[in-house]
């Protein structure tokens, strides 16, 4: 059963939410899903831009003013 | 309409520039910079300014200090903020980048996450801004005009902040994950 696991990177700079998505993506099995909570512009950029090169699937929902949710599927 | 479905309101103010526009645009204004002021471009000098007005303004002097005992530097500084163009020019990056997130709707303040966070803050700005004082410049100054200069000087500034951001990275990873 995939699970949805969130990961709150909220009033952290890069490269943080960056290398923290990279840990807890690795703890997760084929098929969850990473919510990674952020409110750095530039994680928004790299973020998705690592994900996807990794050949996961990526949606980004702007859930308030400056304030992201980053969908991460892990593929592979 | 709601101006938020726009396209060109998406494309201009709401996505992030590419880096090659960013790049482009840097490129140009710092010919502009060059041409309008007969200095390259920098950023940390008038920070030393502004620190040096703050002093002064608390009843400090910095007219014996080494650091500003150019007849330039004097100069600036009896000159004062608004004849400064590196001052100004900072005052603009800092308002610029300000109405930008306005603009795209993405200003938030944003919650300090624990006292370790603002004592790595605090340090690494006083480390930086003292680390480009003595190097006279910083990211921009000693490597984007440098290397924009044809100075082996902003080569050898990229060498060197390379191994410094590999290092830091080493100690983010111990102290921060």
């Amino acid at each position: 059963m995939a699970k949805e696991v969130a990961l709150d990177c909220m009033g952290e700079a890069c490269p943080v939410p960056l290398i923290k998505t990279e840990n807890a993506l690795k703890k997760l099995d084929l098929g969850d899903v990473l919510v990674v909570q952020i409110d750095h512009s530039c994680a928004m950029k790299n973020v998705p831009e690592w994900a996807r090169k990794e050949g996961h699937n990526v949606e980004i929902e702007e859930v308030d003013d400056g304030e992201w949710e980053i969908f991460i599927e892990k593929t592979k | 309409m709601d101006i938020k479905n726009n396209k060109f309101y998406q494309m201009w103010f709401k996505n992030a520039w590419t880096y090659v526009v960013g790049a482009v645009l840097l490129s140009l204004f710092q010919i502009v910079t060059l041409a309008t002021t007969n200095d390259p471009w920098g950023v940390s000098g008038p920070f030393a300014n502004w620190g040096a007005w703050l002093y002064r303004a608390v009843g400090g002097s910095v007219d014996k200090w080494y650091y500003f005992s150019s007849k330039g530097a004097q100069a600036t500084l009896a000159g004062g903020f608004f004849k400064d163009a590196g001052s100004i020019r900072n005052l603009g990056v800092i308002v610029g980048a300000l109405l930008a997130a306005l603009l795209a709707s993405q200003f938030k303040f944003k919650k300090i996450k624990s006292v370790k966070q603002v004592a790595a803050a605090v340090l690494g700005g006083l480390l930086m801004g003292y680390g480009a004082r003595i190097a006279a410049g910083c990211n921009i100054g000693a490597l984007f005009s440098g290397i924009a200069s044809l100075s082996l000087s902003g080569w050898v500034f990229a060498l060197f902040l390379f191994l410094g951001a590999m290092a830091g990275s080493k100690l983010l990873v111990k102290y921060f994950m």
